[in-house]
């Protein structure tokens, strides 16, 4: 042997290695140069060819009877089944082919196992969000909604044969095959589990239900006393328009709750909560029936508003087996469609808003937390160690202390400010729960009695279902399961060492929200408050929508004869009742005498705005400012470091500047001189008018409405070459609720017929989740343009039209 | 000429082993047409050969491509164009086809210059 050999052997061997290998220079990940740029491996195998098609046969292990999978020209999957078994599987297999990366990442995320995936971060973020999580019992609530999936035989066998459908597609994945953030992240799929659709789910309920104020509410009771707390952040907003409005007619009798006088609380809280609800996610639903509609047949709109992601957050299916034909959105990782139709019926939701989210103070025996205090006696905690893997360095081991209300997710390991006082934290979803009972129901439902019954299953995230039925009916249900409370109850945090605490009933189903056919020809909802005053149970949540709904209403209540057309632009409306509202006020408060010339030019564009938010309008940028700036001047004095405490609703605080002008906290207490409203006003003026000038010159643009919210479509790892700047008007106080990073995240509107459905939609992505894919942003330029799509909805036995090419499924 | 065979060698070996073999198959490839083939640049011709063999390749597939992933990639990759991603994958491919080549090449016993 030479020592050339050596030498050149060792060279050629590093270099491989090295090339194989992921590297991070600085914190920037680097992917395995040599296999990512391998055209025979690498990202290059993921670029489609034009035409690309799957091949038209496929042989998948585990399937009874062949499936035929119709595929259209926006690649939407129509599915035909001769069994639900079937069904579910190809529903699984084909949903993986297109998402399988999101719908691993996704359920990772929430299962709290992101460092298994990107490793040590700057400031430990992944890691101390995979503590968050496990702290908050995600697994914990997936693990109790997948006992309630094993002990039903139809949610058993969904969730089942879904998941063998995906582990099909996992195991015919070669290397070369790999979805692209799998090859740049350097990783591979594991085998997909029942359990990961649990959590999956249970992630949604925790964008769309996790919200609460208890700890912040305790803090300003305690600090402003219960009048001030009243003024401040009052439970029911009155701007009119709830959700269902039936004053007096609310025919049963309320579940008798004990009439022993709650205690307040009297204490206050340092803890800095990592999520946030934000007040920007909701969405819009409405029902017309046919008596207001052109055709004569009800139309059923649809917008739920969501963090604009990519790959996006739904995946359109349609699902034909005998018994079954239903078409809409699914989520990526949940068997059935959630949002849709079928021959007979549609259906959609919005969120429900209500606090479902309840904290009680801890008292440990010791520092031990062995025990804890509950009714005079000493019961036993449960400790779970959570182990988190961290890619390429030592595992994480975190223990978390559980009670018989929940875990404490804050203690003196995590988030510290607390003073060590700690809270269990009881959420609603924490709870057995068969939602996919609901949704298969829903998917199979001829009428407003099978809707019914469906609902009847539904527990978590509370949800307002819209309904249409092809034999004339509309109507809505806010579905959950929500506690029986005195007013006040889970306002604020709860005294842990009494189970008396506890909710004592929850509001039968039969008592919940609901309207069928009301006189006025529509059913709504916005996140709006659920009912009117008269509802007989005790109400609350973190903030309920105050402008949607009314413009929405306002526009159903004048409408006659609408169209399918009608309806897009309603949901496409950019127009701001809190504009409208708010505008005129604050210009009345600017001294028009003492103004520079550029300030003279936006109160001159603010004057003839017309409350549209429109792409091309200036307006809006320098309202949103002057808002923007007023607001957080007039609250300053309740932000804190060591406390938290919420800003009051936008509504409250307008509301209070019409009424209260000479309101305490329109005058800034750490000053000594006394400030007022008008001086709030024109100094959040000049500052916003500044601030918008800063940006002209930054930019070297006009502000236009479309540039200077710049909505942005991101991928889930944040890289930008595969993220999308997108010109699109709206706001979220309007119908089309798009703010920069949320917005409609699938827009529906369904005419429901007696020869089949006419349905029209869009969403802000495309069907495919891969970047190298046509179809990875093909239905992202219709959406931002207020474009829709006329959707093929096959019918049994008929020949489909329109489809692009078809691929069947082969029992192997 | 015995180059070119070389070349050639080891573009087919490359091109073959690359269908069922993982990424560093081209290594084998190499090591192979270093052994087998051997010509009086060895390392240039395992250069060329994988250089070559992964730029036509890369080059054929973005050529039909559906989307700009290309693009995105270089972007991502901070080399931003979309020649120079494939002038990249080229040299990268190639400087392991160079010495593999000559790692196979120096195996057997010395006949004369070997690079």
């Amino acid at each position: 042997m030479k020592i050339k050999f050596l030498i050149s052997l060792a060279v050629t061997i590093l270099l491989v290695w090295a090339l194989d290998k992921r590297w991070t220079a600085g914190n920037i990940p680097i992917p395995p140069l040599g296999k990512f740029l391998a055209p025979s491996h690498g990202f290059w195998q993921n670029i489609e060819p034009r035409g690309y098609q799957l091949p038209e046969f496929l042989n998948l292990p585990g399937l009874k009877q062949p499936v035929t999978i119709v595929f259209d020209s926006i690649m939407i999957p129509h599915i035909i089944a001769q069994n639900d078994e079937d069904l579910y599987y190809a529903q699984g297999y084909i949903t993986a082919f297109h998402r399988l990366w999101q719908m691993e990442f996704q359920t990772h995320a929430a299962a709290g196992r992101l460092s298994e995936i990107v490793g040590k971060s700057k400031d430990d973020a992944a890691l101390n969000y995979d503590r968050q999580q496990r702290r908050l019992g995600m697994v914990y609530a997936a693990e109790n909604a997948l006992r309630s999936m094993e002990s039903d035989p139809v949610a058993k066998m969904v969730v089942t044969r879904y998941a063998e459908g995906i582990n099909a597609y996992i195991n015919s994945l070669s290397d070369k095959k790999l979805p692209l953030e799998y090859k740049l992240l350097d990783y591979k799929p594991e085998p997909w589990t029942i359990l990961k659709s649990a959590l999956l789910l249970r992630s949604m309920a925790q964008t769309l239900n996790m919200g609460d104020k208890d700890m912040q509410m305790t803090n300003a009771l305690k600090l402003f006393g219960r009048e001030m707390l009243e003024v401040l952040y009052p439970d029911l907003e009155p701007m009119g328009d709830p959700i269902v409005e039936k004053p007096g007619k609310w025919n049963f009798e309320p579940v008798p709750l004990s009439d022993t006088i709650m205690a307040l609380p009297d204490e206050l809280i340092k803890i800095t909560r990592l999520v946030t609800p934000d007040p920007t996610i909701g969405s819009n639903n409405w029902a017309v029936s046919g008596s207001k509609t052109k055709s004569g047949y009800p139309i059923l709109c649809n917008d739920p508003h969501l963090t604009i992601s990519l790959p996006s957050i739904w995946y359109a299916i349609q699902l034909q087996a005998p018994g079954i034909n239903c078409m809409g959105v699914s989520l990526p990782g949940a068997p059935g469609v959630i949002i849709g139709f079928n021959d007979s019926i549609a259906w959609g939701v919005t969120n429900a808003q209500r606090d479902l989210v309840d904290w009680y103070r801890i008292t440990f025996q010791n520092n031990q937390k062995e025990k804890y205090k509950l009714d005079g006696d000493w019961k036993d905690t449960r400790k779970v160690i959570e182990k988190i893997n961290v890619r390429g360095g030592d595992a994480f081991y975190d223990t978390v202390i559980y009670t018989h209300w929940g875990p404490v997710p804050y203690d003196e390991h995590f988030r510290a400010e607390n003073n060590r006082r700690h809270y269990a934290f009881r959420w609603i979803a924490h709870d057995e729960s068969e939602e996919l009972l609901t949704f298969y129901k829903l998917n199979r439902a001829k009428n407003h009695a099978d809707y019914m019954r469906a609902l009847d299953h539904y527990s978590s995230p509370a949800q307002n279902f819209i309904f249409a039925s092809v034999t004339g009916d509309i109507a809505i249900r806010i579905q959950g399961k929500f506690p029986a409370r005195k007013k006040y109850e889970g306002k604020f945090v709860l005294d842990g060492s009494r189970s008396s605490q506890g909710p004592q009933a929850y509001i039968p189903f039969a008592h919940n929200v609901m309207d069928k056919n009301p006189e006025r020809g529509f059913v709504s909802s916005a996140n709006q408050y659920p009912a009117d005053a008269t509802y007989p149970y005790y109400i609350n949540a973190v903030s309920y929508e105050a402008y949607r709904n009314r413009r929405i209403n306002n526009l159903l209540r004048q409408g006659n004869a609408i169209t399918l057309s009608d309806m897009m632009d309603l949901q496409l409306d950019t127009y701001s009742i809190k504009a409208e509202e708010l505008l005129p006020v604050l210009m009345g408060y600017v001294d028009e005498a003492i103004l520079t010339n550029e300030e003279s030019e936006a109160l001159r564009l603010l004057k003839n705005w017309d409350y549209y938010y429109k792409k091309e309008a200036e307006a809006p940028a320098y309202f949103e400012n002057w808002w923007r700036t007023l607001y957080a001047s007039i609250w300053d004095e309740l932000r804190s470091d060591s406390l938290s405490l919420a800003y009051p609703t936008a509504w409250n605080t307008i509301h209070l500047i019409k009424t209260r002008p000479d309101f305490v906290f329109f005058d800034d207490q750490s000053t000594p001189e006394k400030e007022t409203l008008t001086h709030l006003v024109r100094q959040a003026f000049k500052k916003s008018v500044t601030e918008v000038e800063d940006w002209k010159k930054e930019k070297g643009m006009i502000p236009l409405w479309a540039d200077y919210k710049d909505t942005y479509v991101e991928h889930l790892t944040r890289m930008e070459p595969f993220s999308y700047h997108v010109q699109h008007g709206g706001h979220g106080d309007a119908v089309n609720a798009s703010s920069r990073r949320h917005g409609p995240s699938w827009r529906m509107i369904v005419s429901v017929e007696p020869n089949g459905p006419k349905a029209f939609a869009t969403y802000p992505g495309g069907q495919s989740g891969n970047p190298g894919s046509a179809h990875y942003n093909s239905m992202l330029g219709r959406w931002a343009d207020g474009k829709y799509f006329n959707l093929m909805f096959l019918q049994p036995d008929k020949q489909p039209a329109g489809s692009l090419f078809t691929t069947t499924l082969k029992p192997d | 000429m015995k180059f070119f065979i070389q070349v050639l060698y080891v573009v087919i070996l490359g091109w073959l082993f690359s269908l069922f073999l993982p990424w560093w198959s081209i290594a084998l490839a190499g090591f192979m047409g270093g052994y087998f083939g051997k010509s009086k640049a060895n390392f240039t011709a395992g250069f060329v050969a994988i250089a070559l063999l992964w730029f036509v390749h890369a080059w054929l597939i973005d050529r039909n491509a559906s989307a700009p992933l290309t693009e995105k990639v270089a972007s991502l990759l901070i080399v931003q164009s979309k020649t120079l991603l494939m002038v990249s994958t080229a040299v990268i491919g190639g400087l392991v086809g160079g010495f593999s080549t000559l790692t196979g090449s120096l195996l057997v016993k010395e006949k004369g210059r070997t690079y």
